[in-house]
């Protein structure tokens, strides 16, 4: 893969000159640190570190005192002027750290709230898909796979040739031309359907594609429509294909139907003595962003699901420059999107109205039936009981004066997905009732509505304890949307979640094709799958387990030994050298060049997602040195060779030696000892926000560290919360996050407690209940509340 | 004539002049300085199982003649209406007459090979080209002064669910068969969903904003940003469908009857709502081509709102001495023939938007069959009826060839609208180019 190259820039290098010259002490007396920041700093960085014309850059970070008082020894102020030093330097490095520059100080400047803000993409999808389906039959799936299938003796799936039923772990099948059960019978004619349920990882578009020389029809969700009509056979279009949009972590109807038999006019009785025919059926499909293959049986499930309503419309992706998904304000493209999702929405519901409301076309109180319809799906999407206010409103008015009742049910349902209290989320600031405490739930755990028994619980006021809340929360957990959120989750904590193209010099390593990329990336979601489906899996074993899922394809190219034609299974791998997810090799061949390792791209990951440490983006690109001209060096020594400046080391200083501990690993991951000839150095260090340095031997050594380190189990929690609820973690108290470190520690870093704590710390969070809908237009309560108290410092710019 | 020869060839044994020759081949003017060209319009109508020799044929040729019953109901556009008797598909290969039938009738090419058996000969697939509705409105999409929403749409009436050689007509290329939409409301989403969307939108903004007035009390002053926000894209949207109403598409959206259901019997109302769609369709200009399909290829209606019980195909089957079944089968034709009246007359009756004259004064309708009779299953004499005056032909005459390929008919079609093919189909029918005395 190729990187736009990324180094790092000087957090604190200025290039202006302009020092005011000063004393230390005026009348031999001392100064206080704010006074020197005022006398010598001020000019150039702003009275509260905001930055000023010359120097744009706000005065924050996370260096300690004693850090910053060396960095400021040694260069400020900058120019040919007398240094700030010793005594001088650590009283302001005192005195700004305690202002503004920590992240303490700038969560006490700007103390974190929970904001007003849109759903996310993801919360629209599985909202809306939700909202409808809860007008369907629930259809819960377990842990059986494959597909259901039925073999008959004839063309057309008559019972009475019906030879037996069977559970099939996929499609992938070349009969020849032999008979495909084995029974006795003349195979010129046989038949076959399989139901179920295909079950889908990621959120995009899928091609299905269906192989045969026979006849064939797919559903897929829509099981009136074939996707895929291929029923009649005609000259040599033995391949079709059809595309679909479907929402990751959902299951979706799927039938498949086979006939080895000429169609139309029956001719079966003037088959006998003729040539048997060959027969073969393939079922692939191509993922989004993944290669084309079999579909694996383990997303292939033999019982029938409810169709699913998948909104199609094409939304812009969502504001994630605080780390994780979170929109505060309104694009026309947003908008424009959730316009188009609303008609798409209140089209399908119209189309399926009978299905969805149980009211017959014919019936005669179906105008009553709909307008019931209506209130409930008024009350789901608002996720709260309707007040006859807002039914007025929503349901209502769009019914007077239209006749045609599908034309009101249309109308409401725009009007729904279109309003505020569909759209947007934490309008009430802190949960005000059991209402807004299951809203809470629901979308941090699954990003989409409470459902029937959370709805009942928050009626029955069994939510009003964090005990109550907890005990829904670990039952929520469990559901396969808590898991493919949970993955989803630590597909962004690696930075893979865009599933970057993986494409590798193909001299340095010809066998690594779009396949092996493939299969790399379904052995990192298997893992990850093994760990969200285990309420036993701790922070720990994600950095500590060495078995990664191979199949035969991987376990040549890795070294592994697996028979011919293995599927993926775990297989214990390089245990002196690899260690947790951070050495799984989708991983180490993400972060890398076409053709060589990053350690810096490797040190970034670790620093900012696994050690939680702030890094300013580079100020400037540069190209890595080239390897060509260098052939001498390892790449740890072309890393260091161009880092090596005093003012790259401010920040390099602290991401090279994390990943130069990886160096054993080369641009695809897999294991080395040597590089040019030369032994690879794996050695490497890292000095935490508090506490002395540390050095390590390797990886492993690294990972030991993290597990032991409460400063990367504290950047751990806070990322899962944020990344669950969507708001940041000091808004919920000044003490929130040492309560989620403490707890976090107290499980022994279960990472099925952290994420039940999480979510039952931010929907517990109870502020004063809020007047609802006043139409009064005076100051709500809310906004008294909210408004900043005197003296209170505002917010600072560029923040 | 020599079959092979060239359409230039053609012209010089004629002895035609150059100056004679975009009248003969029915091309557009090209005089220059012409403000702009016409729109011109193709329909191709299809109903099934042949027709009754007797009662649909005129007996005479040239441009007096009376129509027999199965044709009465076109009295009205006798003089608008083109009989071409002794026009043959005479491509053969895969498939029975039925699927031929109706798989060659537009692509005039053989079928693929596959697995479809018909009632005889060998299973077959579906047609190996294009067809000629799909090839002229490529043409017509080609050209930005000729290029409309849709370029062509595909009506049907009570087609079977079942997408096999019998049910398509249309082809947009080898093996890629173009379904008719035979449920008008499906129709009417295609055709207006778009401006019925922005009627149920702008229903709802008042509540919208005043919801959001609402709301905005409620939260702090610090989130009213998005709110405002919203607020402000609330009103940009209702002043865009204010001003996307200054431009519609000519005439208001059709009212539908709603309701009715796809249904054997219902088939009279569903063939109403759909050739209403069809001329709104044209009237505002979203597609200058339409095929219009009346069930299928062996189609089985049961006209019992003509006191015909048995299914049409059954019928069909009757010898020609069974006058009773006749009788009905004639019935069975002028009730289609009803259908191309109603449609030529409300083409007729709507103004050509933003020019002179009627729709059907730029509209050529052609009615068609997949087989010449239905008892012999022959594909000789396939019945061409064309009505209206779109592609400049010389009408209100009856036309007898001498046995033609039907290929040679759509090629004329193309060349109507100044598309100058040398070939279409299978180039072995093509001979001569396009049929001589059309125009």
């Amino acid at each position: 893969m190729k990187f736009r190259p990324r180094f790092l820039a000087l957090a604190l290098l200025l290039s202006v000159a302009g020092v005011v010259s000063a004393q230390t002490s005026r009348g031999g007396k001392k100064l206080t640190g704010e006074q020197i920041y005022r006398q010598r700093c001020a000019a150039c960085h702003g009275p509260q570190g905001e930055g000023s014309k010359q120097y744009g850059k706000p005065l924050t970070g996370d260096r300690s005192v004693g850090e910053l008082a060396r960095f400021i020894a040694q260069a400020m102020p900058p120019g040919p002027g007398r240094k700030c030093t010793g005594e001088d330097a650590q009283q302001v490095a005192q005195y700004l750290h305690g202002a503004f520059y920590s992240p303490v100080a700038q969560a006490r400047l700007r103390p974190a709230r929970i904001e007003v803000s849109h759903i996310t993409v993801r919360q629209y999808r599985n909202l809306v898909a939700d909202l409808v389906g809860s007008f369907r039959p629930a259809t819960p799936w377990d842990e059986r796979r494959g597909l259901r299938a039925e073999y008959f003796r004839s063309r057309r799936f008559q019972q009475r040739d019906r030879l037996l039923e069977r559970v099939d772990p996929d499609v992938q099948f070349d009969w020849g031309t032999a008979n495909p059960t084995g029974a006795e019978f003349d195979p010129h004619q046989f038949s076959i359907r399989w139901q179920g349920s295909v079950l889908v990882p990621d959120t995009g578009e899928y091609e299905f594609v269906v192989r045969t020389e026979h006849a064939a029809r797919l559903w897929v969700n829509d099981l009136q429509q074939p996707v895929v009509d291929a029923w009649v056979k005609s000259g040599s279009d033995n391949e079709f294909r059809a595309s679909l949009f479907l929402v990751g972590g959902r299951a979706y109807p799927v039938r498949l139907e086979f006939s080895k038999a000429n169609q139309g006019v029956d001719d079966s009785g003037k088959l006998a003595g003729r040539p048997v025919k060959k027969a073969a059926l393939r079922l692939d499909w191509r993922p989004p962003k993944r290669a084309a293959g079999p579909i694996p049986r383990h997303c292939l499930l033999p019982g029938t699901v409810s169709e699913g309503f998948v909104v199609t419309a094409a939304f812009p992706p969502d504001d994630r420059s605080m780390g994780y998904e979170r929109s505060t304000t309104i694009s026309k493209e947003w908008n424009d999107a959730t316009t188009e999702a609303a008609l798409e929405t209140a089209g399908y519901v119209v189309e399926h109205l009978r299905d969805l409301s149980g009211a017959p076309e014919d019936a005669e109180d179906r105008p009553a039936r709909l307008r019931e319809f209506c209130r409930q799906f008024v009350s789901r999407a608002f996720r709260r009981p309707l007040t006859d206010d807002l039914a007025r409103v929503y349901v209502e008015r769009p019914f007077e004066g239209v006749s045609d009742p599908e034309a009101a049910v249309r109308r409401v349902v725009l009007g729904v997905l279109k309003s505020p209290r569909f759209l947007l989320r934490d309008l009430d600031g802190g949960a005000a009732d059991g209402a807004e405490t299951a809203v809470r739930l629901a979308l941090s755990l699954w990003d989409s509505l409470p459902d029937a028994e959370l709805t009942r619980a928050a009626a029955a006021g069994e939510l009003a304890t964090p005990d109550q809340v907890a005990r829904q929360a670990e039952r929520m957990a469990a559901d396969p949307r808590a898991r493919a959120k949970l993955r989803d989750f630590f597909l962004q904590w690696l930075k893979v979640d865009g599933a970057p193209e993986l494409q590798k010099d193909p001299k340095r390593f010809p066998v690594f094709d779009p396949l092996v990329a493939s299969d790399l990336r379904t052995s990192l979601e298997l893992t990850l799958d093994e760990i969200v489906s285990n309420p036993d899996a701790s922070f720990d074993r994600l950095w500590t387990d060495n078995r990664v899922f191979l199949n035969e394809r991987l376990a040549r190219l890795y070294g592994a030994k697996l028979p011919a034609g293995a599927s993926f299974q775990a297989v214990d791998m390089e245990p002196e050298a690899r260690s947790g997810v951070l050495t799984h090799p989708y991983v180490l061949a993400s972060f890398a060049y076409a053709d060589s390792s990053s350690p810096i791209h490797r040190g970034v990951l670790i620093a900012r997602n696994m050690l939680g440490r702030l890094l300013r983006p580079p100020q400037q690109a540069f190209t890595p040195l080239s390897v060509e001209l260098h052939p001498n060096l390892t790449t740890r020594e072309r890393v260091q060779l161009q880092t090596g400046a005093k003012g790259c080391q401010t920040c390099h200083g602290l991401i090279n030696p994390l990943g130069f501990t990886l160096e054993r690993f080369d641009a695809i991951g897999r294991l080395r000892q040597a590089e040019n000839g030369k032994p690879v150095d794996v050695s490497g260090a890292y000095q935490p926000s508090a506490g002395s340095a540390v050095r390590f031997a390797d990886s492993r050594a690294l990972a030991q560290y993290v597990v032991q380190s409460s400063e990367a189990h504290a950047a751990f929690a806070e990322r899962l919360f944020q990344f669950l609820v969507n708001q940041p973690l000091r808004a919920f108290g000044p003490q929130a996050p040492a309560e989620l470190s403490k707890a976090f520690e107290e499980s022994k870093r279960n990472l099925r407690s952290l994420v039940v704590r999480s979510v039952t710390l931010a929907a517990s969070e109870r502020r004063p209940s809020l007047p609802q809908d006043s139409p009064v237009r005076a100051p709500s309560r809310a906004e008294v509340r909210r408004a900043p108290r005197q003296g209170e410092p505002m917010p600072m710019p560029n923040q | 004539m020599n079959e092979r020869g060239s359409r230039r060839e053609f012209l010089r044994d004629l002895g035609v002049s150059a100056a004679a020759l975009p009248f003969v081949l029915n091309l557009p003017s090209l005089a220059a300085g012409e403000p702009t060209r016409r729109k011109q319009r193709l329909i191709i109508m299809f109903s099934p199982n042949g027709v009754q020799v007797p009662t649909f044929w005129p007996d005479e040729v040239g441009d007096t003649f009376t129509l027999k019953e199965s044709l009465k109901p076109l009295e009205p556009f006798q003089n608008r209406t083109l009989i071409l008797n002794g026009v043959c598909d005479r491509v053969r290969g895969d498939g029975d007459s039925h699927m031929r039938g109706i798989g060659c009738l537009l692509t005039g090419i053989e079928l693929f090979p596959g697995n479809v058996q018909g009632g005889s000969d060998t299973p077959a697939g579906w047609s190996s080209g294009i067809s000629i509705d799909q090839e002229i409105k490529n043409f017509l999409q080609r050209d930005p002064a000729t290029r409309t929403r849709f370029g062509s749409l595909e009506f049907g009436v009570m087609v079977p669910e079942r997408a096999d050689t019998w049910t398509r007509m249309s082809y947009s290329g080898p093996n890629k068969p173009v379904a008719p939409v035979d449920n008008p409301y499906q129709m009417f989403t295609r055709l207006y969903g778009r401006a019925k969307d922005q009627e149920h939108l702008a229903s709802v903004l008042d509540e919208l904003a005043e919801d959001l007035e609402r709301v905005r009390t409620r939260v702090g002053a610090q989130d009213r940003q998005i709110l405002d926000e919203q607020m402000a894209l609330v009103r940009q949207l209702e002043r865009d469908i204010q001003s996307d109403r200054g431009r519609d598409m000519g005439h208001a959206v059709p009212a539908l009857e709603p309701g009715v259901r796809r249904d054997n019997d219902n088939m009279p109302r569903i063939s109403k709502l759909q050739t209403d769609l069809l001329v709104s369709s044209f009237q505002a200009d979203f597609a200058r081509v339409a095929t219009y399909q009346f069930t299928n290829s062996v189609g089985g209606a049961r006209m019992r709102w003509l006191d015909i019980n048995q299914g049409h195909h059954d019928l069909s089957h009757m010898p020609d001495s069974d006058t009773t079944s006749q009788e009905k089968l004639t019935r069975i034709n002028k009730w289609y023939c009803e259908q191309l009246a109603y449609l030529a007359k409300r083409l007729a009756e709507t103004p050509e938007p933003g020019g002179a004259g009627s729709l059907l004064d730029n509209t050529l309708i052609g009615w068609t069959n997949e087989l010449g009779k239905g008892n012999s299953h022959t594909l000789n004499n396939i019945p061409f009826v064309l009505v209206g005056n779109g592609l400049g032909f010389r009408m209100g005459r009856s036309l007898k060839y001498p046995a033609v390929p039907h290929n040679r008919l759509l090629l004329s079609l193309a060349h109507g609208f100044g598309h100058r093919l040398e070939k279409f189909g299978n180039p072995d029918f093509c001979g001569a180019g396009p049929l001589n005395d059309l125009t």
